[in-house]
């Protein structure tokens, strides 16, 4: 493959904070000492609401915005002061920005003739690039007769020939349809895989992020608020931020009652639950906020023993190969996913159910609420 | 009859010709095109290719044989080619600027102001400023450089006043199509690697391609058909067209010649018009997909660039406004370059010699202003939303006297009306028709665009909760088109107030009209009434802009075009 070859670089982002003057708020930082560390040939993802922070950061990761202060380097090379033609990177934007006046092969070759390459070195790139993400025979089209998958595939094609140091992804898949965007995500993984180009890809769509990232970076208000894998993220959220954007929970208020090291009991709904803390410093009594993924609750049929936790069922969704309830217990309302029910299952609405949580399923977090409050 | 008046109204909003008021409106329309566009321009056929009833091609070859005529004809096209080039450049330098610039607002207001000025004058005003500074007793040729006995008529002097007049069409035209080039793509191709500059050349300039060449030959249509700025300022060593045209008529009385010369300047009016149109027109790149730069987009130029374009903008701009500062200092001293005591004579003068022609010209554009603004959105209106045989035609042929030099459509309305049955030489009625039908198509695009723009969806919306076709059309429709009725509206009154060209053929004793009364002034060298008029037209029309203005924030119609952009093409 000699479309490819470049030996992979890191990337470390070190401290940067960008400020803009806003009009109503005034200085607002649009990121704000952010760090980052990507490893050679990783595949990182930002992922954060809108206005998180993430575009930001990426932009300037690229060169076209210059930070405040920190530094940003490439494989231990300090690029920070470089504008982005000199970085030697690959860019996609979310709409693609092919040249319209250009065709498809004249866009890919765009990057090579400013690197002044001889005519039949371009043409054998071009034509391996464009083979490599499935596009031959399109080189004489222009951007406006390709569909918008195909167009995506040009603007990779484009980002890649060059042989970027690192390859930066905007939203790309966001004006793509549902199906499309299934398949692309996985074109875009396998291609980095084989490329291996260390890759920082950013995103609102928290599914997005876990099926291609080897890890994420979830911001928040121009922060970066944790890193990890998706598992981490999804099992071990570090805030209630983290545990509500990435996949669905409850989140149920409670006590400590016990604590054992990392496990703790916590007193919650009227009951005590086995869960475990990832933080240190929580004492008997604290405050706390239980994380409760709905496909980590079980249910069961009719009453149960004395001290276990009775609910009754709101509603149910029947989606196919999962069912979906809502239910109140204890004046709070859950929500519970059930995988490969089975046709028998039924827990009709109003039905009286018994439900438990597996305690290693249930993450503990300080309450918000009474953070930073003294003593609370 | 169990007719509902549901029904009769569905079929109303169907627009099926079986409406009676749609049909009358079309006769209306189509008998008013008729008479005062289709016969004025068949007459001026006629008595081209006739000579007491037969068919003669005398009157054309002598045109095209005479060397004088002939040499007309190529300086026309050499000075429309040169204003092409110049004022695209110019025009593409204060786009860019603007669009690219990263501009405070406060400065693209002045940018835009500047820019403005030309376009809302007379136009010659420039012309009469280029006098005052490099005529023989020119402010700065002979004040500021002692230069004696230089001559500023000629090829450069026109073609510099025409420059600096048409240029903001050209700037109107570019501005829009470089704000809507993606920042993203050029940003796309500096993160490949490419310069600047390489940026610039690679990828801006070709998406404005279409924009310069479209500019370019609204500039070369504007020029071509300018015939007040060569009269002053080409002089007898430099003819063009419509003077030429002019001068045959009103110095030889020879209307088949200034027919058929205005006939010369009609061909390449015509290419330059179905180039414009058909051509150029179909070449424009859509470059907005999806999601496009965030709140902050690339920067397309460096701080030291940015900084050379302001300076050049800035440049032209102070000339633009000397040229107009100057020209209200002459309306205010007694003579420039010999007498420079402040005295408030010319506008006396104006006030007293020449009321009759601000009356005249103020009830002209009185009348032709309602007029004009009904034509055009009720023309506007019907073809677009309406079908009925013959509409693509009806739309083509309203456009004819606007996209014709005005000296070709005066010279036809002069040789149409000025015999029985149709005997409106020396009224008004010809100068207001003339107007209406010439300016009236601004109003006529204003509106086709606007209803473009409203989806259909809009309509059913209303229709879906139950509002009938009337109260549709009342709600949602009417509210919508009713800034292109103001715009057109506002350009009808500007262009009655500044137009020469067509309608120096048709003043009288009776009716007369300011900027009839300034080339007369400048003919007779009393440049001070004439700067005064000048200032006093410029003053009227941004009040009456200021006001339209007003009016259209009023309705804040979203897709409301700006006053200004009509001005342009």
């Amino acid at each position: 493959m000699t479309a490819v070859a470049t030996e992979s670089i890191g990337v470390a982002v070190d401290g940067v904070s960008k400020r803009y003057a806003h009009r109503v708020k005034g200085e607002i930082y649009a990121a704000r000492d952010v760090v980052l560390n990507v490893r050679p040939g990783e595949f990182l993802t930002l992922l954060g609401p809108s206005g998180c922070g993430k575009t930001t950061t990426l932009r300037m990761i690229a060169g076209y915005e210059m930070p405040d202060a920190g530094r940003i380097r490439f494989g231990g090379q300090d690029v920070t002061g470089q504008p982005a033609n000199q970085r030697n990177i690959g860019f996609v934007f979310q709409n693609y920005a092919l040249f319209p006046h250009l065709s498809i092969f004249e866009n890919v070759a765009y990057g090579l003739r400013v690197r002044g390459l001889p005519a039949d070195e371009v043409r054998s790139r071009v034509g391996e690039v464009l083979a490599l993400v499935g596009l031959a025979g399109y080189e004489q089209q222009f951007s406006g007769q390709l569909s918008g998958g195909e167009q995506q595939r040009v603007a990779l094609a484009r980002a890649i020939v060059i042989r970027p140091r690192v390859l930066l992804f905007d939203e790309p898949l966001s004006n793509l349809d549902a199906k499309l965007r299934v398949q692309m995500r996985h074109e875009i993984r396998d291609l980095q895989r084989r490329l291996a180009i260390t890759t920082v890809y950013v995103t609102h769509d928290q599914e997005e992020a876990m099926a291609v990232s080897d890890r994420i970076a979830v911001m928040n208000e121009g922060s970066v608020v944790q890193e990890g894998t998706a598992e981490d993220l999804y099992h071990r959220p570090a805030s209630q931020f983290v545990a509500q954007f990435v996949g669905r929970v409850n989140l149920v208020a409670g006590r400590v009652a016990e604590t054992a090291g990392e496990a703790v009991k916590i007193e919650a709904l009227g009951v005590v639950v086995g869960a475990r803390s990832l933080r240190k410093g929580l004492g008997r009594g604290d405050t706390v906020v239980l994380v409760v993924r709905p496909e980590a609750i079980a249910m069961a049929p009719g009453a149960g023993a004395p001290g276990s936790l009775q609910a009754t069922v709101l509603s149910r969704t029947f989606l196919g190969e999962k069912i979906e309830y809502l239910l109140r217990c204890a004046g709070e309302t859950l929500q519970v996913v059930r995988y490969d029910a089975g046709p028998g299952e039924v827990f009709a609405e109003g039905a009286s159910v018994e439900v438990s949580f597996a305690a290693d399923a249930v993450t503990v977090l300080p309450d918000a609420a009474a953070h930073g409050k003294p003593d609370a | 009859m169990a007719g509902n008046s549901g029904g009769l109204l569905a079929t109303n909003s169907a627009g099926r010709h079986k409406d009676p008021v749609v049909a009358a409106a079309v006769l209306a329309l189509w008998l008013l095109l008729a008479l005062f566009v289709v016969y004025p321009l068949a007459m001026l056929f006629a008595r081209m290719l006739t000579d007491h009833g037969t068919f003669t091609t005398a009157g054309i070859a002598t045109i095209l044989t005479d060397r004088h005529q002939v040499r007309a004809f190529w300086n026309s096209l050499l000075l429309a080619s040169l204003v092409g080039i110049t004022g695209t450049a110019l025009g593409f330098l204060f786009a860019f600027t603007a669009a690219r610039g990263r501009l405070p607002r406060a400065l693209l207001t002045i940018v835009d102001a500047s820019v403005l000025l030309p376009l809302v004058s007379p136009p010659f005003t420039t012309a009469i400023a280029m006098i005052f500074s490099f005529g023989p007793r020119g402010l700065i040729t002979y004040d500021v450089l002692g230069m004696k006995g230089v001559t500023v008529y000629g090829l450069a002097s026109t073609l510099c006043s025409e420059a600096l007049t048409y240029f903001p069409i050209a700037y109107l035209t570019l501005r829009p199509i470089l704000a809507a080039i993606d920042s993203n793509i050029e940003g796309m191709a500096f993160s490949l690697g490419a310069s600047r500059w390489r940026v610039f050349r690679t990828v801006t300039l070709p998406l404005a391609v279409p924009g310069l060449a479209n500019a370019f030959l609204l500039l070369f249509a504007a020029s071509l058909a300018d015939f007040a700025t060569p009269l002053i300022l080409a002089g007898n060593q430099f003819p063009v067209l419509p003077t030429q045209a002019y001068l045959q008529i009103t110095g030889l009385f020879d209307l088949r010649g200034g027919a058929a010369l205005s006939f010369v300047l009609l061909v390449p009016a015509l290419v330059v018009f179905l180039l414009q149109r058909y051509w150029v027109s179909r070449r424009f790149y859509v470059t907005i997909t999806g999601k496009g730069a965030g709140q902050t987009p690339f920067d397309s130029i460096s701080p030291v660039v940015r900084n050379v374009l302001l300076a050049a903008c800035a440049t032209v701009a102070v000339v633009v406004v000397y040229f107009y500062a100057l020209l209200l200092y002459a309306s205010l001293v007694m003579a420039l370059g010999a007498n420079h005591t402040f005295t408030l004579q010319h506008y006396r003068v104006i006030f007293t010699d020449g009321a009759q022609a601000i009356r005249d010209t103020l009830i002209i554009a009185g009348f032709a202003m309602p007029l004009g603004g009904l034509y055009g959105v009720l023309l506007g209106y019907l073809v677009t939303k309406k079908t009925f045989a013959g509409r693509r035609t009806m739309e083509l042929v309203s456009m004819i006297n606007y996209a014709l030099p005005g000296t070709i459509v005066g010279i036809a309305y002069l040789i149409a009306f000025n015999d029985p049955p149709l005997e409106l030489t020396g009224t008004a009625l010809i100068i207001i028709a003339c107007y209406i039908f010439r300016y009236g198509p601004t109003g006529i695009r204003a509106t086709v665009a606007l209803l473009q723009q409203i989806d259909k969806s809009l309509e059913e919306a209303s229709q879906g909760l139950g509002a009938g076709s009337t109260t549709t059309f009342r709600r949602v429709t009417l509210p919508l088109i009713l800034p292109a009725f103001f715009a057109g509206l506002g350009v009808v009154f500007i262009r009655s107030m500044t137009a020469i060209s067509a309608t120096i053929f048709l003043v009288s004793i009776g009716w007369t009209l300011i900027t009839v009364r300034i080339l007369e002034n400048i003919t007779e060298l009393s440049l001070g009434p004439a700067a005064a008029f000048s200032v006093l037209v410029v003053v009227i029309v941004f009040v009456v802009i200021a006001a339209i203005g007003r009016v259209l924030r009023l309705f804040r119609a979203p897709g409301a075009v700006p006053m200004t952009s009509l001005l342009g093409g």
